[in-house]
C-alpha cells in the first residue's frame, strides 16, 4: 500500500476528523439544537464511555464469552472497584492489569 | 495498522494528521481493498460521530473564540479530555479557565496519545498481541466512568448503553457505538425527568 491511493485515504481519513470534531465549532451558533436535546446531552459522555468499554471486557475475538473463562470482564470489574475504592487511577490501571495477567495464567490462556 | 500492511511512514503520518484510533482501524480493511476514497471517508465519519456529540456539547463553552480556534479545540478532543472537561462542568458549570483547562489537557492527550501511537508503530512486531496490553486502555477508560455513574440517570443510561453496545457489536462500521450512546442518552434523559416530576 504505497501507492497515491493511500496518501489520499490519509488526507480523507483526516477529512473526516475534522468534519465531525471541528464542524459543530465551526458552525458554532448558526447549528441550532432545541434546549430539551442539549440538556440530554450531558449524559453522552457516560454513555459514550460505557459503550467503549463494555464490548472491550465481554468480547474475546469476535465472540461474546461472559463466563468466568473470560478474564477481561473480572479483571475490569475489580479495577472499577479499585477505583472506587483509591480515587486512583494508576491504582486502577495497574490493580486491574495485575488481576487480568493472574487470572489469565490461573486459567492458563 | 502496521501489521495489516500500511508503511510505517504512512501509519505515523495517519496517526499524526487523523488523530482517531479507531477510525484508522475501521478504515484499514477498506484500503487494503483499494476501496473507494469516499467510502473511506463515510466510514471514517460514522466511527467519529461520538465527537459530533461532544463538540455540539462544548460548542457553547468556546463561543467567544475565533473560528481558528474553535477548529483546532475541535479537533484535539478526546474520550479521555471529554469526560474530564464534562466532571469539570458538572463540578463548576462557569469555571472562568475553563478553555485553557481543556486546552492544556487535549494537547497533553495528543501529544502523548501520538508518543504511544508511534512507539507502537515502531515496535508492532516486538509486543505479542497475547500479552493483551491493550487492556490497560479499557481499564482507564473505567475510572473515567465510575465517578460519573453517581446519579441514577447516568448510571441507567450508561447500562443502556452498554448492552446495546454488546448486542449491536457485529454491526459494520462500528455503528452500534453511536446507536449505543443514542440509546443510553434517551434512556437517561426520560430517567432524569421522571426522577424531576416525582
Amino acid at each position: 500500500m504505497t501507492e497515491p491511493y493511500v496518501w489520499w485515504a490519509i488526507l480523507g481519513i483526516t477529512l473526516a476528523t475534522f468534519i465531525t470534531r471541528s464542524g459543530p465549532h465551526w458552525l458554532g451558533e448558526r447549528l441550532r439544537i432545541p434546549p430539551t436535546f442539549d440538556s440530554a446531552l450531558r449524559f453522552a459522555p457516560a454513555c459514550a464511555l460505557a459503550a467503549i468499554i463494555a464490548p472491550d471486557l465481554l468480547f474475546v475475538g469476535d465472540s461474546l464469552v461472559l463466563t468466568f473463562e473470560n478474564p477481561r470482564w473480572m479483571a475490569g470489574l475489580a479495577a472499577a472497584a479499585v477505583f472506587a475504592a483509591t480515587r486512583s487511577m494508576i491504582a486502577t490501571i495497574v490493580g486491574g492489569m495485575a488481576i487480568f495477567w493472574l487470572l489469565k495464567a490461573w486459567l492458563g490462556a | 495498522m502496521v501489521k495489516s500492511g500500511l508503511g510505517v511512514t504512512e501509519a505515523i503520518v495517519l496517526s499524526l494528521l487523523a488523530y482517531a484510533g479507531s477510525a484508522q482501524l475501521a478504515a484499514l480493511p477498506l484500503m487494503a481493498s483499494f476501496a473507494p476514497i469516499w467510502l473511506v471517508i463515510v466510514t471514517a465519519v460514522i466511527v467519529n460521530l461520538r465527537f459530533v456529540v461532544y463538540s455540539v456539547m462544548a460548542r457553547s463553552h468556546f463561543a467567544g473564540l475565533s473560528t481558528t480556534k474553535r477548529i483546532w479545540l475541535g479537533y484535539l478532543v478526546g474520550d479521555i479530555m471529554f469526560a474530564r472537561f464534562s466532571a469539570l462542568l458538572e463540578r463548576e458549570p462557569n469555571y472562568p479557565h475553563r478553555v485553557a483547562y481543556y486546552f492544556g489537557g487535549a494537547s497533553c492527550n495528543w501529544m502523548w496519545w501520538q508518543v504511544s501511537s508511534i512507539i507502537g508503530i515502531l515496535a508492532a512486531t516486538a509486543i505479542p498481541i497475547s500479552w493483551g496490553l491493550e487492556l490497560a486502555g479499557t481499564l482507564t477508560l473505567i475510572a473515567l466512568l465510575v465517578p460519573l455513574c453517581r446519579q441514577w440517570p447516568v448510571l441507567a443510561g450508561a447500562a443502556v448503553a452498554a448492552v446495546t453496545s454488546v448486542i449491536a457489536h457485529g454491526l459494520p462500521f462500528r455503528l452500534g457505538l453511536p446507536l449505543a450512546i443514542l440509546f443510553g442518552v434517551a434512556v437517561a434523559f426520560v430517567v432524569d425527568r421522571r426522577r424531576m416530576a416525582a
